[in-house]
């Protein structure tokens, strides 16, 4: 297998965005291309889950490659709920690694803003099964919250544990000029102050308004290839080291324990193991906090701490921007935002721009290794990346 | 007509699915029997949603995943002033949606 690079990123600013859904896809693929001087490519694959049914538009890979002239590349769509950015960056590594093609764009889109909050979480459920999930009025947030409650039930996670991921990414957020929620939190504004149910209301209790991630719009792109193209590009050469993914029962309930997330562990390792690093060598990781609960969770899950032992490593500022394994430097989904499609794209643009220390304000000192975890439905499907800086 | 939920027996290994599968999830089998699932459990988890979807005429959707006397899981909703991980419950078949001009059956617990 060839050996796969990342030369080029781009990304929007992840908020409520005024543009049609395929300008946004566009925005992020231009700025990738102009990074690494290359104005062709050989394949394009936009990841994207909600193209269909809230901007009623289908095939964005050939819309893409349209509006970019990019023809006569090849372009397809690639859908795995909120995991389709890991995925279709996964699509993209095996076509570069294989050796079928040198350079591919890879771009995630969303444009969740035009539909209103219910709807746009009616859509996410739809990933949910539909006689034994859907028709009881389960959505994401209701299937976090059950996991919540066991969680704590289990291991001794407080509702402080959960403010103190969302406090953490809230603040990483505003060094990041692309971030949506760019606001400062406090544990008394959300948490223990008088005003604090009315500013965090329950959603799905025992989760709150503040551990949920906010519905936005947004587009990242990454533009792969071979070590040849690579250093003809000058750009720091960050290597695509790692792709893992795995999957498990489609309904929650039918986990075997249903405080664990084995399709997590599964990604990790297979992610690892083609890595040739482990998860203790990691030195900044941006994981899928789309509830705060899920940071915690995965960290344990990927290998970065010990079963029940997530939030004692937040605890004592172990993920925190000046810890020893920074989590979620860019706001994570918590606080950057979570346009579905663009996610796992937009995890890997950050962990990009940190390998090369461009990361400004939310630099992680001397990062040379990344990770993502790109989480789908309610983990049965999920995409984890390995990233490593080159000299 | 009484309505029932149907779980899904593997003929091969016994284990029971629901909801159904093509194949069976620990030895491959493809043929399975059903039979209706029991209606007591206890409570495995729950949750109060907040302002859920035009389909559900409250404010607060309570949702459960219960543990059923054969060991098979379920996700329902839950009509219980206080809820706690591990109590008794019983299942009823009701409306739980009305989506537009149809509405759809589900299970429902109480209280056992």
């Amino acid at each position: 297998m060839k050996e796969v690079y990342v030369v080029g990123i781009g990304i929007t600013k992840f908020s409520r965005l005024e543009y049609p859904l395929i300008e946004i896809a566009a925005y992020p693929s231009i700025m990738a291309m102009k990074d690494c001087g290359l104005s062709s490519v050989d394949h394009v694959y936009v990841a994207n889950m909600g193209g269909s049914r809230l901007s009623h538009q289908t095939a964005l890979g050939s819309a893409l490659v349209d509006h970019l002239s990019l023809y006569p590349a090849g372009a397809e769509t690639i859908e795995n709920g909120p995991a389709s950015g890991a995925s279709a960056i996964k699509q993209g590594y095996m076509a570069v690694a294989s050796g079928v093609h040198d350079v591919v764009m890879v771009t995630g889109v969303e444009r969740m803003r035009e539909a209103n909050s219910l709807e746009a979480t009616d859509f996410v459920a739809s990933l949910a099964h539909p006689l034994a999930e859907q028709i009881y009025g389960v959505t994401l947030p209701s299937m976090a919250g059950m996991f919540t409650r066991l969680y704590m039930n289990k291991y001794g996670v407080t509702s402080k544990h959960l403010a103190m991921v969302a406090i953490k990414n809230h603040d990483n957020a505003m060094f990041n000029p692309n971030a949506h929620l760019r606001m400062p939190i406090t544990m008394e504004g959300i948490l223990t102050g008088p005003e604090a149910s009315t500013n965090n209301p329950f959603v799905a209790d025992p989760l709150r308004f503040f551990d949920m991630c906010p519905v936005s719009d947004g587009g990242a792109c990454l533009i792969l290839a071979t070590k040849e193209v690579a250093k003809k590009s000058k750009r720091p050469m960050i290597r695509l080291a790692g792709v893992g993914q795995a999957t498990d029962t489609h309904c929650v309930h039918e986990r075997e324990n249903p405080t664990d997330l084995p399709a997590v562990r599964g990604a990790a390792e297979k992610c690892f193991k083609m890595a040739g690093f482990k998860a203790k060598d990691v030195d900044v990781a941006e994981l899928h906090d789309a509830f705060t609960i899920l940071e915690i969770v995965e960290s344990e899950e990927v290998g970065f701490f010990k079963k029940g032992e997530g939030h004692l490593a937040l605890e004592k500022g172990y993920t925190s921007l000046k810890g020893k394994l920074p989590i979620n430097p860019s706001g994570g989904l918590k606080a950057k935002g979570h346009p579905v499609g663009a996610t796992g794209v937009g995890q890997a643009h950050e962990i990009v721009t940190q390998l090369r220390g461009e990361a400004g304000e939310r630099q992680v000192k001397d990062a040379k290794t990344g990770f993502t975890c790109n989480f789908g439905g309610f983990g049965n499907n999920v995409v984890a990346l390995a990233f490593q800086k080159e000299k | 007509m009484e309505i029932s939920i149907l779980g899904y027996k593997c003929s091969k290994c016994g284990t029971i699915h629901y909801p159904n599968r093509a194949i069976c999830r620990k030895c491959r089998n493809e043929q399975f029997t059903v039979e209706p699932l029991p209606d007591k459990g206890k409570l495995l988890t729950f949750t109060h949603l907040y302002n859920p979807s035009g389909d559900f005429d409250v404010a607060i959707l309570d949702l459960a995943i219960v543990e059923l006397s054969n060991g098979v899981r379920i996700t329902g909703q839950m009509k219980i002033d206080k809820p706690e991980i591990g109590m008794k419950v019983v299942g009823k078949i009701e409306k739980v949606r009305k989506s537009g001009f149809q509405s759809f059956k589900g299970m429902v617990f109480y209280k056992a």
